[in-house]
């Protein structure tokens, strides 16, 4: 089931009603329930790997900790890890090992006819194995257990954030479930708020930047460089606002029931470095990544060498932890690599000992958040292309923009040629605005004004929203472009 | 917004009880309180509001669907706009799927000697000129063929369209086994057509047979009784029309720049809006002995189309055809079924007992409902050489089945009845006469367009 889907606008109100009338020591069985339907309209099979998961992990995670001793600790906590993420690679990454394997031996002149694999991924698999592993090592550091299994089945499956996140953290969590919460307004309001901003930005922003993605993407050729990097800057408002629509949603519909679950964006095109576009960018797998990758390999505690290996480890298996892709590991090897590089920047200019100057300064700031911007454009490209060799095409030709701007003229844009569909030329628009949007935001950001607007302005927000969301709700619904993950 | 989720994210047993504080002792009577929720809850005032809006708009008639302003951007479209804005009645009605507007069109092309832009042309001028070879009478056709039209898209065109003043004398409905058994196609409402016509009607007496998802049938009384989705289609076309204008205006489009056709578009963007047809997109050419068409091997296609049979579909459109011919018979057109040829390689695809199932039912239906039955599929004088593909006549095998079409029309009393009932009406079936300019065509020599046609010259094409 989708969120931008009429089967949701059903599902939803009704799990919705029924949650606020049934007492409170049924809201989770019922929120459970809920949300086996929800995976399962899907594909009901799955939902038995899903319940298979959910009870192996519970049932092998007090092992954890009733083991006395560390060593047994650790075995244990590799068991359940390991469970995890084989599970994870046989949906995710069998077909990628094979292909792999096969074509690595072709470049030894072996020529092995692969087996056929038909293996359909699980929706949210990665996002329920992450939590999993989070819970577990999270024992193993010490933290409670969960006691009961519906709590713990909720928390894996809880419907508003199963397919795509936002990663959750069970201590977070779980307590929320036993508060004998009673209805109010404010769940509604403020639940409906997010709900219909998430809508808005997948359906009216980020389906129609697709259109115009879809066609660079696949036929890069037909386009100048100039158009590739029109191209680019919508795709990365394509992702942002897919993947921010789909969060605000997520947290809206939970909302509903009055739990929170964490954010997971924070204007990240303002970002004035890499580092801080990872602090802004998808921050609930970012700081999973923290915690259990990065930080258990050593994290940044040890000499500068093994620091960096560590990053770039983390940022590789980030990428790989996306999709089963040779471009995927090639975006997260990018952005760790990125990462390296800007620990290294800093560290010189604090060698030079104006760093802190620099960073005061305005210009600097803004020259950094254009420059952040085109080098996280840039990791798209590789992040979006089917493969490595349209990647390398489109980055070629991004390449010659800076001689085709020295002869610029409008005739050179076919984004201006194409009328229909008209999202086409709109980018000129469209874009810039979207970019002021941004700094916009961050500006009203800590505005009362914006915090809590008056009544008024809220309704009327919501208002002008539903009319534009039913108007132009589209009779099929794409899906969500973090759903394949 | 964003910041109301910014400033509350952490999340500890002590924030949880605060949040889920009760904000009423409960004590207040429930009139209290729901009058209380209607003024403090921004949901609640905005879906009130949003009501209010659309019975605003139901009773302004905004975006009320109405043949006076169908879109045009589709086969349907143009086509319902040319035949509403057609002067003459048309007296023989050509129903059927791009198996029938395909030959018939093509046939033109070749006859009239001239390209024809599909978006515009929906005459048979070789018919025409062939029955009037054979009865000495002038027809007025209209091609009301579109592509993958099913017998309930015909069901609803003869239902909208084919009363009072432009109810033809005559429909000739091409059928072929595609009609009844296409797996390709989830629903009856799934079709262009459908979704075009269906508009501009009611349907819900067929809703179970149409839309037999429960899904979709929500969303279409939904639709019904809440008009801003109802009319959905209507605003956000005219809303992008509107954008579109501002934004041509704003941007207009670069001097001097190599235009991007049609054909790029969708090239570039396969997946949008694929029913969407504009002017001069679609053309059928005139084909000599030299440049006749490749043939195209669409067989992979058509064995998706009927893997399985069905039977759910078969049976619906099987039900729609008795009932198109029931309201026709009623009506006061007589119909002609066509069994359309296709090729061996296609007829091969089909199963045995479904094609029997097809060939049986709309021959025992003809019958039934005095509908008359022409084989041309049983005729044995179609070869392989006659297809443009593995089921589509191409421009020469289209004459030859329209000549063999004029041949059993001419010859079928029923038919000739029809017609001759409308002439003596006053209908414009007027007796052969072979000097009146622009009218004395004959399928053995070929003659100047007609005048619809000979303003299609002086278009840019």
């Amino acid at each position: 089931m989708l969120f931008n889907t009429l089967q949701y606008l059903v599902f939803l109100p009704t799990v919705f009603l029924l949650f606020w009338v049934v007492p409170h020591r049924l809201r989770v069985p019922l929120l459970l329930v809920a949300s086996y339907v929800f995976y399962m309209s899907w594909r009901p099979i799955y939902g038995l790997l899903i319940f298979g998961l959910t009870l192996g992990n519970f049932l092998l995670v007090p092992l954890i900790a009733r083991s006395a001793q560390v060593k047994h600790k650790k075995i244990w906590l590799g068991v359940v890890v390991a469970g995890n993420l084989i599970t994870l690679a046989v949906f995710k990454y069998a077909y990628f090992s094979v292909h792999s394997l096969k074509e690595g031996l072709s470049l030894f002149g072996v020529n092995w006819h692969e087996p056929h694999l038909h293996i359909i991924l699980p929706l949210g698999i990665s996002f329920f194995v992450f939590e999993f592993i989070h819970y577990a090592v999270e024992v193993y550091r010490g933290k409670p257990l969960v006691k009961s299994f519906p709590d713990f089945a909720l928390f894996a499956s809880f419907f508003p954030t199963q397919i795509a996140g936002p990663i959750k953290r069970y201590q977070d969590f779980i307590p929320q479930l036993s508060v004998p919460a009673r209805f109010k307004w404010q769940y509604l309001d403020e639940g409906m708020q997010l709900i219909l901003m998430g809508l808005f930005k997948k359906v009216i922003i980020a389906d129609n930047l697709a259109l115009v993605v879809q066609a660079g993407f696949t036929h890069p050729a037909n386009f100048s460089p100039l158009d590739l990097w029109l191209i680019t800057y919508a795709f990365a408002f394509q992702i942002f606002f897919d993947f921010a629509g789909y969060t605000d949603i997520a947290r809206g519909s939970a909302l509903l029931f009055g739990y929170k679950v964490p954010i997971n964006f924070n204007l990240p095109y303002i970002a004035a470095n890499v580092s801080d576009f990872w602090h802004r960018w998808h921050i609930s797998l970012s700081t999973w990544l923290r915690d259990y990758l990065f930080i258990p390999l050593g994290g940044s505690r040890c000499s500068q060498i093994f620091n960096y290996r560590n990053l770039f480890i983390t940022m590789t298996l980030g990428g790989l932890w996306h999709g089963a892709a040779m471009h995927f590991l090639a975006w997260g090897a990018y952005q760790g690599i990125l990462l390296i590089l800007h620990r290294e920047y800093t560290r010189l200019l604090e060698r030079l000992g104006i760093a802190s100057q620099l960073f005061k300064s305005k210009i600097y700031h803004a020259v950094s958040v254009v420059l952040t911007f085109h080098i996280v454009c840039i990791g798209w490209v590789l992040f979006r292309a089917e493969n490595l060799t349209i990647a390398g095409q489109m980055l070629q030709k991004l390449a010659q923009a800076p001689a085709a701007l020295l002869h610029f003229s409008a005739a050179q844009l076919a984004c201006l040629q194409i009328r229909d569909p008209i999202i086409f030329p709109a980018l000129v628009i469209i874009l810039p605005v979207l970019m002021i949007a941004q700094v916009v935001v961050n500006w009203l950001n800590d505005k009362p004004f914006y915090k809590s607007p008056p009544w008024a302005v809220q309704v009327g927000v919501m208002v002008a929203t539903m009319c534009l969301l039913t108007v132009f709700s589209p009779d099929t619904s794409p899906r969500f472009i973090y759903f394949q993950f | 917004m964003e910041a109301v989720g910014i400033a509350t994210t952490a999340s500890t047993d002590e924030v949880c009880r605060q949040w889920h504080a009760p904000d009423s002792d409960g004590r207040e009577p429930a009139w209290v309180l729901l009058v209380r929720a209607v003024l403090s809850s921004s949901t609640v005032v905005s879906l009130i509001a949003l009501l209010i809006i659309n019975n605003l708009a139901a009773s302004a008639d905004i975006g009320q669907p109405r043949f006076t302003n169908v879109s045009e951007q589709s086969w349907t479209g143009w086509t319902i706009k040319d035949f509403l804005s057609s002067q003459e009645r048309a007296n023989l009605l050509l129903l059927g799927s791009s198996l029938v507007l395909v030959p018939v069109a093509g046939a033109d092309a070749n006859f009239l000697k001239q390209r024809l832009d599909g978006t515009r042309h929906h005459r048979s001028f070789y018919l025409e000129a062939a029955l009037k070879a054979r009865t000495g009478y002038s027809v007025r056709t209209f091609n009301f063929a579109l592509p993958g039209q099913m017998p309930s898209d015909a069901y609803l065109i003869e239902d909208f369209l084919l009363d009072g003043k432009r109810r033809p004398d005559v429909i000739v409905y091409g059928l072929g086994p595609r009609d009844f058994m296409d797996n390709l196609l989830p629903s009856p409402a799934a079709t262009d057509p459908f979704r075009n016509l269906s508009r501009f009607g009611d349907i819900s007496r067929m809703l179970d047979r149409v839309m037999p998802d429960w899904f979709d049938q929500f969303s279409f009384n939904l639709g019904q009784s809440f008009c801003l989705y109802g009319r959905k289609g209507e605003l956000a076309d005219q809303a992008s029309q509107e954008f579109a204008r501002c934004l041509n205006r704003l941007l207009p489009r670069p001097k001097g720049a190599s235009q991007f056709s049609v054909f790029d578009r969708r090239r570039l963007l396969p997946g949008y809006r694929p029913e969407k047809l504009t002017k001069g997109e679609a053309y059928f050419r005139p084909t000599g002995i030299k440049e006749k068409p490749q043939f195209l091997n669409n067989v992979d296609e058509y064995r998706k189309r009927y893997r399985q049979v069905n039977w759910n579909t078969f049976m619906t459109q099987m039900q729609f055809l008795a009932e198109l011919l029931d309201m026709a018979r009623h009506r006061g057109s007589h119909v002609v079924i066509v069994s359309m040829p296709i090729s061996d390689i296609n007829r091969a695809l089909v199963q045995e007992y479904a094609w029997n199932a097809y060939r049986r039912s709309v021959r025992v239906l003809a019958a039934f409902k005095g509908a008359s039955y022409v084989d041309l599929e049983g005729s044995g004088q179609f070869h392989l050489s006659d297809f443009g593909d593995t089921v589509h006549l191409q421009a020469d095998g289209g004459k030859k089945m329209l000549d063999l079409l004029a041949d059993r029309l001419a010859g079928d009393h029923s038919v000739r009845l029809a017609l001759k009932i409308s002439a003596d009406m006053g209908g414009n079936l007027q007796p052969y006469s072979s000097g009146s300019p622009g009218q004395a065509v004959s399928p053995l020599k070929p003659a100047q367009p007609a005048a619809p046609l000979a303003c299609l010259r002086n278009q840019p094409l």
